[in-house]
């Protein structure tokens, strides 16, 4: 396990909440009704290996080396001697760890190399606010509004709540995608100021998903469940992972467990491998599903009818 | 081909649209031939006596056909989609081209030999006798050079006639031409001729009362070939055939003399005199105006009365279509090449509002939704549709439309009732008028039957090579001919203030060169040619006794157009940010690389610097501001000027601003060395208000609040935005409504002008693959995931482009 160096993401002047953000999506679809923004938050308690967005799951800035765009260092040789960190040879792009933004090294690389980019910057949630009010004007129509994500958005517990509490006095509406893997404290905290909620039921069987995710599932359930209980706008996903989850025994398995703490719907995402170029781009090879075929909808039809049997009204 | 949504073409329109786009156009000379010789025999009279005996001869000598699959009869040229020669308007060019027509790269025409003899046989007659020849000599000298320089372009305007309006479509299917008619004969009656401005008058009237007449016979010529076909049919025992040839033949006994009774004989009625306009005059933008409006009620009645189904009617608008789409015209290659596919922007406008006792009210009505239909079946470049937008737009109605922007080709086009309508009252168009505007040709708008021509004016102005010229000290750096009088050098600049100075100084004087080439080219095309049933059929051309080009026309505004918006943007952001704010390059420095065109690895490192700098299209009010600043300095210069019709009669007589530039960032991008937004000497321009390719990083909405920055009301000739969408964003229902939310958003809160989305096609995923660079902001969406498309591996890329073909 690798540790990180978390600076106090707390600006002394203002005094406001920061986060290390890592996107800020406008006009993005799938994720709440209307026009939305989401803002991307890095870091993730999970370590899912099927994960698509591998450049959120650590909570600090990262580089990223994209090869193609490379044009002045194609081989690694050249961007080894820009950046003085490469293991050269490898072609396994920058070591994580010891790059330090702000290095005076580093930055030259970064602004002589168009294939380097700087995944995740420190900012306020004045500054985030900001931006998201930029499209404003078109989030009235259609129930639109804010949306955070992640990683794990609720990692910045203090920064979502300072952020979400501000967009409501705007009378924006605001959505969040969370694992639910965190503190119930915190979880309650921002539930307070949310219109709708995403999460995520990955497995029913704790140990499973301790196998697949790196933790295991009750945290999430309790967290679930008092989201439920709020009676707010909830949806809940399983994205349908081949060899973890997509089995039909799994299917009446989760449909079950929803019913349990009284949820009758889910959207099913089935599997696709679009984020593997990222763990490249990223230096990783952690990838743990190489070569692994996209699932197409046609393909979950009968682990659909499961939850249909279940009572569960499970959709694509 | 055609969206499952809206339905197949009927079989026969189907064979129809196959057989015209299996067609190669060819060169047609009937025209040319026809016109020298009225111009011979006719050099002594008047020039409104000489054009209406022209198209007299055209109408009665011009070969005539009635395709087996049609319902409406009347064609363009010898054959469908062959171009007619217009040798009146320019000449050289067509001989220079004799034997490249069928070389070219694009846009190939066929010719015989036999046609080139033709064509060569009465150059000798045309040679310094053409709108181009005296457009040329007309030129006050010091103006010439910018037009020789590139900087100001109008070539199209004295080689092509005007067009860019639609006539009065309701008033002729009320009336027919009958009545325009019998008004111009009345006011002949009524003319004192001691006073020798009426006797100028007398040669309009009269010329009217030929034309009528002229495209009387036409239609006579056609019903009496739809009744030997029919006998022919009949004998074949194709009876029904012949019951239908027998239906056309009587309604072109009757319009577009007389007015229409039913649909098929508006339908009719319209074609007819669309199709005279397109062989009057070459000019292009020839649009149908507020159809949907005026042709409900006759759809209503023959509903009502059973003499049509909905799907006859759509079968009738199909061909209506198909019929537009074989109107063609070729242009010199020079153009060609900046313009494939020569379009002819052939507008038919619906939606919008009417006024009710004087509330406004949603004007959609089935006819809106069978031309929303009928336009997506045909699935072709003409006609151009558009949609005029307001608040209280149905949102079924608007839903359609966006099955219809879902068809992939680019339609319809959105415009903002809210901010033109307003914008033409200010102006000082009546209440009435105003609800009435309609789309003409792209982007531009006029209200149809009361404008003058071509609302969008003569003149591109390239607005980087300005820029360019201001910098160097009035100087083109291209040619290094002086051309105005400068503020200094930029390499000797030590503030921004500067840049802006030299700026406002340089533009105000292309401005007034604009007016001034514009005005040339009004001045000759006044002398030179004269549209006798455009003129006819836009009002109060009659009760003046003066055409279009006198003015005629109840309103006469008219924009320039500017080219090149957003890299006046990006270069200004570029300068202020990287040179004087942040010292990284100094004024020499960049102003020696963009000489180099970037070469070399120093001046390769600016370049990515200034590309680096804030880009118009990310909602970034640093380059948003400034080119408003901008902008706003020529704005302000053009409210000073007049068109030639000021004081003639029209309302307005004046120009405004206007971006509807479609393709002319191409070849003015093509003349333009190397721009300090990092753009390379030769590459195309930004098209209208767009970002410049590739720079909006943020997603459409933060486009929208780019473009919503311009001073939208002052830039009545149209804000130009082209939008780039990826199908997969129209794949689900739900998405869809997002689209519909963001143009409502845009329209209802931004205050746009006018937007039309490009469906990405799969062609352009494929292109991605190949060439990565030039598809940077491509962003595809799959659930819960959104990419940059090229950062995407090969597999994935694949797969997208797989699934993209089933989304459409």
């Amino acid at each position: 396990m690798m540790i990180y160096h978390v600076p106090k993401h707390r600006s002394k002047e203002a005094m406001l909440e920061s986060a290390i953000v890592f996107n800020v999506q406008k006009f993005s679809l799938n994720d709440g009704p209307g026009i939305r923004t989401v803002v991307f938050l890095k870091g993730c308690p999970l370590r899912c290996g099927w994960c698509s967005n591998p450049e959120s799951q650590r909570k600090t800035s990262e580089i990223e080396w994209d090869e193609r765009s490379c044009d002045g260092c194609a081989a690694s040789d050249g961007l080894a001697s820009k950046v003085g960190f490469i293991k050269t040879g490898s072609r396994r792009g920058p070591d994580v760890i010891r790059l330090q933004i702000g290095d005076p090294r580093v930055d030259a690389a970064l602004r002589d190399c168009p294939g380097l980019s700087v995944v995740g910057i420190n900012r306020t949630t004045d500054d985030v606010l900001v931006e998201c009010l930029q499209d404003e004007p078109f989030y009235e129509e259609g129930g639109g509004g804010v949306t955070l994500s992640g990683g794990e958005p609720l990692v910045w517990g203090h920064f979502c709540v300072e952020l979400l509490d501000k967009l409501k006095a705007r009378g924006i509406d605001t959505s969040m995608e969370t694992t639910g893997h965190v503190p119930e404290k915190t979880f309650r905290a921002a539930i307070e100021h949310l219109d709708h909620i995403f999460m995520d039921l990955k497995q029913y069987d704790t140990r499973l998903h301790k196998r697949g995710t790196g933790v295991g599932n009750e945290l999430i359930l309790k967290n679930m469940a008092y989201a439920v209980s709020t009676g707010k706008d909830l949806l809940i996903r399983t994205p349908v992972i081949p060899g973890f989850n997509d089995s039909l025994a799994d299917a009446r398995g989760m449909a079950r467990k929803l019913r349990e703490i009284g949820v009758n719907k889910v959207q099913l995402l089935p599997f696709h491998n679009f984020g593997e170029s990222k763990y490249e781009l990223l230096g990783r090879d952690d990838y743990a599903f190489k070569g692994v075929p996209n699932t197409h909808p046609e393909d979950i039809e009968d682990f659909r009818q499961v939850y249909l049997d279940e009572g569960v009204d499970a959709f694509l | 081909m055609s969206d499952s949504h809206f339905g197949k073409l009927t079989d026969r329109m189907n064979s129809f649209r196959d057989q015209l786009l299996d067609t190669v156009p060819q060169i047609d000379v009937d025209r040319a031939m026809i016109t020298t010789k009225v111009y011979q025999e006719q050099q002594d009279q008047p020039l409104a006596i000489k054009r209406a005996i022209m198209l007299k001869e055209i109408l009665e000598q011009m070969p005539i056909f009635i395709e087996p699959e049609t319902v409406i009869a009347g064609n363009q040229a010898s054959k469908n989609r062959s171009a007619p020669i217009f040798p009146e308007y320019a000449m050289d060019w067509v001989i220079d081209e004799l034997d490249q027509f069928e070389n070219r790269d694009g846009d190939v025409f066929t010719i015989t030999e036999e046609n080139k003899e033709k064509l060569r046989s009465i150059y000798p007659f045309w040679k310094h006798n053409t709108l181009q020849d005296r457009g040329l000599a007309a030129f006050p000298p010091h103006s010439k050079l910018f037009y020789d320089l590139g900087i100001i372009k109008s070539e199209g305007n004295i080689t092509s006639g005007d067009a860019h309006c639609a006539v009065n479509y309701e008033g002729l299917l009320k009336l027919g031409l009958k009545d325009y008619a019998r008004r111009a004969q009345e006011k002949l009656d009524s003319l004192d001729l001691t006073d020798y401005r009426n006797i100028h008058k007398s040669y309009f009237y009269r010329a009217i009362l030929i034309v009528v007449d002229a495209v009387k016979e036409f239609a006579g010529r056609y019903a009496a070939l739809a009744r030997q076909q029919a006998t022919r049919c009949s004998q074949k025992g194709d009876e029904r055939r012949a019951f239908e040839l027998c239906g056309m033949a009587e309604a072109l006994d009757h319009v577009p003399y007389e007015p229409a009774r039913t649909l098929r004989e508006a339908v009719q009625s319209v074609w007819l005199i669309h199709l005279t306009l397109q062989l009057e005059s070459n000019g292009h933008s020839l649009s149908y105006g507020r159809m949907d409006q005026y042709l409900w009620p006759y759809y209503e009645d023959d509903l009502k009365t059973g003499r049509i189904t909905s799907d006859e009617a759509d079968e009738l608008m199909c061909n209506l279509w198909l019929k537009t789409f074989t109107v063609n015209k070729v242009r010199p290659w020079s153009h060609t090449q900046f313009s494939a596919g020569s379009p002819l922007y052939q507008n038919v406008t619906v939606g919008g509002q009417k006024l009710v006792d004087g509330e406004a009210r949603d004007a959609t009505n089935p006819m809106s939704w069978l031309i929303l239909k009928s336009v997506a079946q045909c699935h072709l470049t003409q006609p151009n549709l558009t949609v005029r937008y307001h608040e209280n737009l149905p949102d079924d109605f608007m839903n359609e439309c966006i099955e219809v922007v879902r068809c992939g080709f680019g339609m319809p086009a959105f415009n903002d009732d809210e901010v033109i309508i307003p914008s033409f009252i200010e102006k000082g168009v009546a209440r009435d008028d105003a609800y009435n505007y309609s789309a003409i040709g792209c982007v531009e708008t006029a209200v149809p039957g009361k404008w003058g021509y071509r609302c969008t004016g003569m003149s591109f102005l390239n607005f980087p090579k300005a820029l360019l010229i201001a910098m160097n000290n009035g100087v083109d750096p291209q040619s290094g001919t002086k051309l105005v009088e400068g503020t200094g050098h930029f390499k000797d600049f030590t503030s921004f203030d500067q840049v802006m100075n030299c700026w406002d100084k340089v533009v105000r004087e292309m401005c007034r060169q604009c007016v001034i080439i514009d005005a040339t080219c009004d001045m000759v095309l006044e002398q030179d040619t004269a549209d006798i049933l455009c003129s006819c059929l836009t009002d109060d051309c009659i009760d003046r006794g003066l055409n279009m080009k006198e003015g005629g026309a109840v309103y006469d505004f008219i924009s320039d157009l500017q080219v090149g918006i957003a890299n006046l943007a990006d270069s200004l952001a570029a300068m202020k940010k990287v040179v004087f704010e942040e010292k990284k390059v100094t004024p020499e420095e960049l102003w020696d690389a963009m000489q180099a065109n970037w070469q070399g690895e120093k001046n390769q490192h600016i370049r990515e610097l200034m590309k680096a700098a804030p880009k118009y299209g990310n909602d970034n009010d640093y380059v948003d501001s400034l080119i408003r600043q901008a902008y706003d300095i020529y704005i302000d210069e053009m409210k000073k000027y007049h068109n030639t019709r000021y004081g003639r009669g029209p309302i307005g007589g004046i120009y405004y601003a206007g971006t509807s530039s479609i393709s002319a960032n191409v070849p003015q991008g093509a003349g333009t060395l190397a721009t300090p937004d990092g753009r390379a000497a030769g590459e195309p321009l930004a098209e209208g208000c767009s970002p410049s390719h590739s720079a909006d990083q943020h997603g459409p909405t933060a486009v929208f609040k780019s473009v919503s920055k311009l001073s939208t009301d002052d830039i009545t000739g149209g804000v130009l935005l082209n939008q780039k969408v990826t199908p997969q964003v129209l794949s689900k229902m739900e998405n869809r409504q997002k689209l519909a939310l963001l143009t409502r958003a845009f329209f209802d809160k931004l205050h746009g002008y006018h937007v039309q989305y490009n469906v990405v096609s799969r062609d352009t995923l494929l292109d991605a693959q190949v060439h990565p660079e030039k598809h940077r902001d491509l962003i595809v969406r799959v659930a819960g995931y959104s990419a940059f498309f090229v950062v995407l591996f090969k597999a994935t890329q694949d797969d997208i482009i797989e699934r993209t073909e089933q989304a459409l």
